[in-house]
């Protein structure tokens, strides 16, 4: 048993891999049409991801974001509700953090932050309720809700830092007045925006990967997932489940706004995040929720985003060309299953048609 | 107070706002009674949107625009249907995947053919025509919801017709239909139900361009990062308003385009842009729940009567 699920989890890396190939193939193709090397830019993507202490440490900075809400979106989806809310609640959970950041400035320095941070759980756990319920109570398609709430959570925020909570000395962009002083995350490498919420992620994600992997409750999670019905059976509260899972995904993307606040802007900004959750969701998807797996992914995914900058200095292909390759790593994961039936179905045919050359040769005789 | 909101330029906005919800709704009912419900409208939108400009731009006619959006709608329609009918994935994680490929490839396209990020407009961008009927202009109220629309207005209104009269009054229809019902029984007959299927999904992806070249061609003369701006999602609220039937499917899209146009109104009034620009995705929350709490409502009733004739 056990060795078959290593076996399964080495075919898997192996599409995995492959499928990165792929996409990088792909990139420097499209790095060829336009008449760029591709061995220029992704030795400058790489050196731009890795290169230096300071390239490392924004690397791992923005695994932060990633693995929070990669987990948030493991959870949901391993429990067959699928959470795409994860940016509005992400959006709500950093303007929550921020709110007791610069309403409470007096508390002592670690219940202030704590309490950021559970207020911004709370928040972003509360938000994702609401689809919750919805597709519990009335069976309305979670996807379609939880896309229309990123838009309104987006918008309201949005009016929130522009109106009531606007704060002075802003500069064309929205955003609030700065938490107090004391609640900022300290800075672990000088210049980057590596700070100490990576500390908390990184406990945050043991719990997760115990809950996910190690408990019974997680289990119940996966049969939720997997089969409504059979874990019915089981005596697994499915309802009950896929609410406790989309409030814990909303309250892990709520805190990933929360770090961004705490930890590199030090209040709230209009467009704080450029998409983070979504990026999230595809490691997530690359690695079939496996915790581990989205732990590694989203140090590539990191890697991606911060040597892209330098690819464009090098050779001045966008760096949005990492969206695209991203893009081709998921469609082509989301088909790995599709294409290797295929390739079995092609074989099977080969086989078969060469037996039947093989018959008709003997009855021939 | 009230008749500054509504007036008959309400009635102009919403037709031009539900136009892209309309295109794309017939495209994704297709596929729904193919038995996909199609979330990757959206990018195909997207991808419309973008191809139209570039057609636009560099050919200086709205007609190449339109023809490369199409172009690019039959390929990520194939593309669709391949990973779906052919490779059998998840029509949702697929669904996705294809709207975040389209959000990342314009991105990147935009800055690497255009040299802009953010937004591209330029006078080179051939708009399409719009089109007015001499006679009806004397007619303050026909004038207003016939006249001076983009050509894509009137070829919506056509194709509500053509696809209800498609789907329920030729055999292609029923099969189309029943591949999605009833695949087995459809294979009995020899028809392949993928075939359809893919018909089906290139079909989609075809009116999502046009919903696409309508945005920014015809509503708009520009291009900007994530233009559809989850049309293609309010589009699947609107088929599973409508039941999946095209002239109900239309009514629930004009519904959702009236309610942004009334934003649009509301803005002009002086309500904060955000509240307005809410307005459509609460609203389709709300529509939501209003439909699928009658279709449990009718299902319950329905098993209170065969209770009774017992």
């Amino acid at each position: 048993m056990k060795r078959s699920l290593f076996k399964d989890n080495l075919k898997y890396l192996t599409s995995v891999f492959l499928s990165i190939v792929a996409a990088l193939i792909i990139g420097a193709l499209i790095m060829v049409a336009n008449g760029r090397s591709p061995g220029v830019g992704y030795m400058a993507l790489l050196n731009g991801a890795f290169g230096s202490k300071y390239n490392l440490a924004n690397t791992f900075a923005k695994t932060v974001p990633l693995i929070l809400t990669g987990l948030a979106t493991a959870i949901s989806f391993e429990s067959g509700i699928f959470n795409i809310g994860g940016e509005g609640q992400l959006y709500l959970g950093a303007f929550a953090a921020a709110y007791i950041g610069f309403t409470f400035p007096s508390l002592p320095k670690g219940v202030g932050i704590i309490l950021a941070i559970l207020f911004a759980a709370a928040i972003g756990g509360l938000y994702a309720l609401i689809p919750a319920i919805l597709k519990i109570k009335y069976k309305i398609d979670e996807v379609i809700t939880t896309i229309m709430l990123n838009s309104v959570a987006v918008l309201l925020t949005d009016y929130l830092v522009n109106y009531p909570f606007a704060g002075t000395g802003q500069g064309k962009m929205g955003a609030t007045e700065m938490i107090a002083d004391k609640y900022q995350f300290t800075r672990l490498v000088r210049l980057s925006t590596l700070n100490t919420s990576i500390f908390f992620m990184l406990g945050i994600s043991i719990v997760m990967y115990y809950i996910m992997k190690k408990t019974s409750w997680g289990y119940d999670f996966k049969m939720t997932g997997q089969n409504e019905r059979f874990a019915k059976y089981g005596g697994v509260k499915t309802k009950k489940q896929m609410i406790i899972a989309m409030v814990i995904s909303g309250a892990l993307c709520g805190i990933a706004g929360a770090f961004e606040v705490l930890g590199i802007h030090y209040r709230f900004l209009q467009n704080i995040s450029p998409g983070y959750a979504f990026d999230g969701m595809l490691v997530a998807m690359i690695v079939k929720n496996s915790p581990l797996g989205i732990l590694i992914m989203s140090i590539f995914f990191g890697g991606l985003k911060t040597g892209s900058i330098s690819m464009e200095n090098a050779t001045s292909i966008p760096s949005e060309l990492v969206l695209v390759i991203q893009s081709i790593i998921i469609l082509f994961l989301a088909g790995e299953t599709g294409f290797k039936k295929k390739i079995k179905e092609m074989m099977l045919k080969r086989k078969k048609s060469e037996k039947a050359v093989k018959d008709s040769a003997k009855s021939a005789f | 107070m009230l008749s500054q909101l509504f007036n008959l330029t309400l009635i102009q906005h919403t037709i031009r706002t539900a136009t892209p919800l309309v295109l794309a709704a017939l495209g994704g009912l297709l596929t729904e009674h193919a038995g996909i419900l199609n979330i990757g409208m959206e990018g195909m939108i997207l991808l419309g949107s973008f191809f139209g400009i570039v057609g636009s731009y560099f050919f200086s006619s709205s007609l190449m625009g339109v023809l490369l959006a199409v172009v690019a709608g039959i390929i990520i329609g194939i593309i669709y249907g391949f990973f779906v009918v052919e490779l059998g994935s998840d029509e949702f994680i697929i669904g996705i995947a294809i709207n975040i490929f389209a959000s990342g490839l314009t991105v990147f396209l935009l800055r690497s053919i255009f040299g802009v990020k953010g937004a591209f407009s330029s006078p080179d961008i051939v708009p399409l025509p719009k089109l007015s009927f001499p006679g009806l202009d004397n007619i303050p109220i026909l004038n207003v919801i016939f006249n001076n629309h983009s050509i894509f207005v009137y070829i919506s209104w056509i194709l509500v017709a053509l696809i209800y009269i498609y789907l329920y009054k030729t055999p292609k229809g029923i099969w189309l239909r029943a591949s999605g019902e009833y695949p087995e029984a459809l294979e009995t007959v020899g028809v392949s139900s993928k075939k359809m299927k893919y018909t089906s999904s290139i079909a989609c992806g075809v009116l999502c361009s046009f919903a696409g070249a309508h945005l920014s061609l015809g509503y708009l003369t520009l291009f900007t990062e994530n233009m559809s701006a989850d049309r293609g999602f309010i589009a699947v609220a609107a088929i599973i308003f409508g039941g999946a039937n095209p002239i109900k499917t239309f009514a629930a899209a004009m519904m959702f385009g009236f309610f942004d146009a009334l934003g649009i109104r509301m803005q002009v009034m002086g309500v904060p842009s955000q509240f307005t620009q809410m307005i459509p995705y609460v609203v389709t929350i709300i529509a939501l729940v209003i439909v699928t709490k009658n279709h449990m409502n009718k299902i319950k009733k329905g098993k209170e009567k065969e209770e009774g004739a017992y």
